[in-house]
């Protein structure tokens, strides 16, 4: 997750705020393609991490796996979600302001 | 690699190093009275272990790992035990090269390591949590 934030290059600012809806509607969604697909990566590696760590508990249930291995994974794995659950946060929260925008 | 993700890392293999340290102790607390079963044969030998750094490629930091156990080499104690089934012609009984104070004193060493690795592990967790922190709403 913290890898994922790190390769996060900054959005460039939309410059057309007196263009019309359609090409404004064009722009944000090119915009929201990367966005989107970094939330996508980054979802996808906080549910690696939950599954990774969901095996080795089931693993160390059976005897097979070490508990310092369960602790690592379960402990990677809600740092991650926690990380997740903060940035969702910031998402909403900023749609929220935008929603709450005068017209 | 994210500094404290290593440090986490490296801590835990401190962790791995240690408790590996006190199966091999308790191994020999465990066989501190273990003789042969024929007459004049060996007894149990006590197993030692080492450690060595080892450089973890992905994260570039120095972790420890198990370098080898070794068998302690010193003399075995006779014991003039004439009846035991491993008494020699004069009734003498070789026994384990263990001494149990030894033994203590490095089950003493191996909790504190391990302890001092788990309140470096707290920490890093700490850290990165209040990092993530960060985000939440002030």
């Amino acid at each position: 997750m913290l890898q994922a934030l790190g390769a996060l290059t900054p959005l460039s600012p939309s410059s057309n705020a007196t263009a019309s809806s359609n090409a404004a509607a064009s722009t944000s969604g090119q915009v929201g393609a990367s966005f989107a697909d970094l939330v996508a990566a980054a979802a996808g590696h906080t549910v690696g991490a939950m599954r990774g760590a969901e095996q080795l508990s089931v693993e160390a249930l059976q005897g097979q796996a070490d508990v310092r291995e369960v602790v690592d994974a379960v402990m990677s794995a809600e740092q991650s979600f926690q990380a997740a659950v903060a940035i969702r946060d910031k998402i909403v929260t900023a749609y929220l302001e935008v929603s709450r925008m005068a017209i | 690699m994210d500094a404290l993700t290593t440090a986490l890392k490296v801590a835990s293999s401190g962790l791995s190093a240690q408790s590996q340290r006190l199966r091999v102790v308790s191994e020999n607390l465990a066989n501190a009275q273990s003789t042969g079963d024929t007459p004049g044969a060996d007894p149990y030998r006590r197993k030692t272990i080492t450690f060595a750094a080892e450089l973890d490629k992905v994260s570039g930091g120095s972790t420890v790992s198990v370098l080898k156990v070794n068998r302690d080499p010193t003399d075995f104690p006779l014991e003039y035990l004439p009846g035991h089934e491993a008494a020699d012609a004069n009734g003498y009984v070789k026994m384990p090269n263990v001494n149990p104070l030894i033994e203590m004193a490095d089950v003493s060493e191996a909790n504190r390591s391990y302890q001092a690795n788990l309140q470096v592990i707290k920490q890093a967790r700490n850290l990165i949590s209040m990092t993530i922190d960060l985000m939440r709403n002030q």
